[in-house]
């Protein structure tokens, strides 16, 4: 291999582990994004069932 | 506002380190084009070290204080400090390629570095085979602290062990302004960048053990 | 006073019921000389080769058995709920720790001094020298003070077996190191004064890590 090529290959391996992480990290938080809401959704249902009974 | 800063500070401070680099520094006398690599291998080295130093204060404050948030900080900072931890490991042994010939070599800095990374991995199982988060939260400090103090007694030994194997690296004659200058703002580049990191990964963090208490709290 | 006489009859405690079972001391003992043997034959050279890879195969060998002794060390406590009981008693965290790592020490101290001349038998290697048993002894103090403290942290995860090597061993790193470097220089007829780093270093960690292990213990042994 070039020399050149290692200095490519570091330079480029740091890069896309870096960038993979904060793919992960994005994608992580978007699906907590949506189990945020289904668990905002679970709760107004909760709600609704429960006050029936309530009285 | 405070959010945007910081990623085009990172934003800028990498393009400016890239020019600098790959255009504006002079390359060097004994090692070449190969030595470019040691702009990317100190800064990824410091990171993995500095989060080990942000672990050590969290797992303090979090043992003295008991407070969800100083075991987030922990966490996230091991998290990114074994990704930087592990990119030190694969960088280190590109560049050992070119300059020893071969891809690994017992030298201190990659001895100690492997030592530390498996110290990060320890923070992490001792988490996952405890029997309750919160006694997982407690051991991970107690790691923390221990393993942070070990580090400078790994790199003494290691040092003293291999005393007069293949030259360190480091130049001839010092480090010249126009490297020092590159360094330095490859350096700052990536601690902004990794700070960056942490912070997202902090408030990601938060909101997982948050989603984790509320469910325990509707079962 | 009293810390000394507190910390000395749990150090008694765990000898006498050591005494009566003898566990850990046959099972770490056999295990340790089936690791010499084992490593023999992974070796097989000339005389003078043996005596350099003679302080690796010892120091391994030690390191090995003293997990697995350090392993057995809050097994008692954990599996007979003693923890409890020695928990509501009005003795502080920090006597349990020195208690337990004097007592883990001991027994390391016993196994080690039985497998040195066997391991100088089956060398061929002078092993009873001064310099080397302040060596071994230096480097189990090491070994003890992070060992108990893990060995402790281990016995309450789901995990122990592996737990407590994935935890000791990288942080023992130096001590292996220095001990492998400082036996080799002792085995090859050096005296005291290149000994020296190494002992500091050895020294360095068991005066650091005692005091940290002591500081930390108790945050581990808590429910």
């Amino acid at each position: 291999m070039e020399n050149a090529s290692y200095v490519f290959a570091a330079f480029a391996i740091v890069w896309a582990v870096l960038f993979g992480y904060v793919l992960l990290l994005f994608n992580r938080q978007r699906r907590l994004r949506q189990e945020i809401n289904s668990l905002k959704e679970m709760l107004k249902e909760k709600g609704t069932e429960q006050r029936p009974a309530h009285h | 506002m405070r959010r945007n800063v910081l990623f085009w500070l990172s934003l800028v401070l990498m393009m400016a380190a890239l020019y600098l680099v790959f255009v504006y520094v002079p390359t060097e006398k004994e090692m070449g084009i190969v030595q470019r690599i040691f702009y990317l291998m100190v800064p990824v080295g410091w990171l993995s070290l500095l989060s080990f130093l942000i672990i050590f204060i969290a797992s303090i404050f979090y043992l003295t204080k008991r407070e969800i948030k100083w075991d987030n900080l922990g966490y996230s900072a091991a998290e990114v400090g074994i990704v930087f931890t592990t990119l030190t490991l694969v960088v280190g042994s590109i560049w050992a390629k070119p300059v020893w010939g071969v891809w690994w070599t017992w030298e201190p800095r990659l001895t100690s570095t492997l030592v530390l990374w498996l110290i990060y991995l320890a923070y992490f199982i001792v988490r996952a085979f405890a029997t309750e988060e919160s006694r997982g939260a407690t051991f991970a400090a107690v790691v923390g602290i221990i393993g942070f103090i070990d580090i400078p007694i790994v790199a003494l030994a290691t040092t003293l062990w291999r005393g007069m194997h293949p030259a360190p690296i480091i130049f001839k004659g010092g480090l010249a302004p126009p490297m020092l200058f590159t360094l330095l703002v490859s350096l700052t580049a990536f601690t902004v960048f990794y700070f960056l990191l942490l912070r997202q990964r902090v408030s990601l963090r938060e909101a997982e053990v948050e989603i984790k208490r509320l469910k325990k709290l509707g079962d | 006073m009293r810390f000394w006489s507190k910390v000395l009859t749990i150090t008694w405690k765990d000898t006498l019921s050591e005494m009566r079972t003898k566990e850990i001391l046959s099972s770490v003992l056999v295990f340790a000389l089936l690791v010499i043997v084992t490593f023999n034959f992974a070796f097989v050279a000339s005389q003078e080769a043996i005596r350099l890879v003679a302080p690796g195969i010892l120091w391994v060998t030690f390191a090995f058995a003293g997990v697995l002794s350090l392993s057995r060390a809050f097994l008692p406590e954990k599996e007979q709920g003693c923890l409890e009981g020695l928990l509501s008693c009005p003795i502080s965290r920090e006597v349990i720790y020195v208690g337990k790592m004097l007592s883990s020490l001991l027994f390391m101290l016993i196994i080690e001094a039985i497998a040195l001349p066997i391991f100088a038998f089956l060398f061929n290697l002078s092993v009873l020298s001064p310099q080397l048993i302040t060596i071994t002894f230096l480097t189990t103090v090491g070994f003890a003070s992070v060992g108990t403290l893990f060995s402790a942290l281990a016995v309450n995860t789901r995990a122990r077996e592996m737990v407590l090597p994935i935890l000791f061993l990288p942080i023992v790193v130096p001590l292996i190191i220095s001990a492998v470097k400082a036996s080799g220089l002792v085995l090859s007829g050096e005296s005291w004064g290149g000994l020296s780093s190494w002992l500091r270093i050895i020294g360095a960690f068991d005066i650091i890590f005692l005091v940290a292990s002591y500081l930390v213990f108790a945050f581990v042994i808590e429910e």
